[in-house]
């Protein structure tokens, strides 16, 4: 990975940034943009800035979809509940299936 | 490139404490300690508590309901018979989030697709890769990304990129872990994670072409 140490970050190129930019963003909280190093540089490279921007961004998006949207088919446990019954004396109740508790 | 960035203000966060970090449910802990018992009303109460998240879960990795749901049987499972080996020392949630990746990596083995072990692999094709072209954005960037066009966006993106996408920004696993789990270095966890938002910026910028996800309800929130 990138050695930043002896970097300078004011007067590097574009696609050195880009190079950086793996690392960076893995350091730290991951928020290049608050990153008092490339001020300088990113206040001079717009277009950089944009990309620091919506990377950032995505990533903040991103959290937002650790909460589920998607239910599996009543199937799903029906088979579990069928697979279960073979294992387990618990589960082998005269009535069949076990139905999943609400939650 | 214009200076205006692709997405606006990020949506509201979720509880910071569901990410990384997962809460006690009420009544996990007691159905946990009954489920190693054997009680079947137990187990069926983690599976009511945890089927959206491991089938969410499942359907991100994998991109296919039917292999989602397979996977999703699979886990709880796994979960009933390892249930004896939680010990409590980190959330249930996480716990059972690793057993789901760890079954759902192991099976796209089986299948063949080495996404993790060789650099070439976990790579997608040039033709895939997020182009590099500084300096020639498209000026017209506005706008806000929802959460179904994000959903179809990383979708979109090819298994390798999707995976450490999923693992690292989604479900707030850090670099080492994801390595450990894909058996590549941290090194290319983090190239592949920067890849991924790459091209997921390039695929945002034309929502309209985005695919919608097989099978799924895409729920909007």
């Amino acid at each position: 990975m990138s050695d930043l140490t002896n970097v300078n970050f004011d007067n590097m190129t574009a696609a050195q940034f880009e190079d950086y930019l793996p690392d960076l963003f893995a350091s730290g909280d991951g928020k290049v943009s608050h990153d008092p190093r490339f001020a300088v540089f990113l206040e001079k490279n717009p277009d950089c800035a944009a990309l620091v921007h919506d990377l950032e961004a995505i990533a903040e998006h991103a959290k937002s979809l650790f909460e589920p949207t998607e239910e599996p088919a009543d199937s799903v446990w029906s088979n579990i509940a069928s697979k279960l019954k073979g294992e387990t004396q618990d589960l082998d109740e005269p009535s069949g299936l076990i139905e999943p508790a609400a939650e | 490139m214009g200076q205006q960035g692709l997405l606006t203000t990020p949506p509201a966060k979720p509880n910071p404490g569901l990410f990384k970090r997962n809460p006690p449910i009420a009544g996990e802990a007691e159905a946990i300690e009954r489920a190693k018992n054997g009680d079947a009303d137990a187990f069926s109460k983690l599976y009511a508590l945890h089927k959206r998240r491991v089938y969410t879960l499942c359907l991100r990795m994998l991109g296919n309901v039917s292999e989602a749901e397979d996977m999703t049987q699979e886990a709880f499972l796994h979960l009933f018979r390892k249930l004896g080996s939680f010990r409590g020392e980190s959330a249930f949630s996480t716990w059972l989030h690793r057993l789901t990746v760890n079954l759902v990596l192991m099976h796209l083995r089986k299948k063949g697709l080495q996404l993790v072990s060789l650099e070439e692999t976990i790579n997608p094709s040039e033709d895939d890769a997020p182009k590099r072209d500084f300096g020639s954005r498209d000026p017209n960037l506005a706008g806000s990304v929802d959460r179904v066009t994000l959903e179809r966006a990383v979708a979109s993106l090819p298994p390798g990129y999707r995976m450490v996408f999923v693992l690292h920004d989604v479900e707030g696993f850090e670099h080492n872990e994801i390595a450990t789990m894909l058996e590549c270095s941290t090194g290319n966890s983090k190239s592949q994670l920067h890849k991924a938002r790459l091209k997921l910026r390039e695929l945002l910028r034309q929502p309209e072409a985005l695919p919608p996800i097989e099978g799924s309800k895409e729920v909007a929130k």
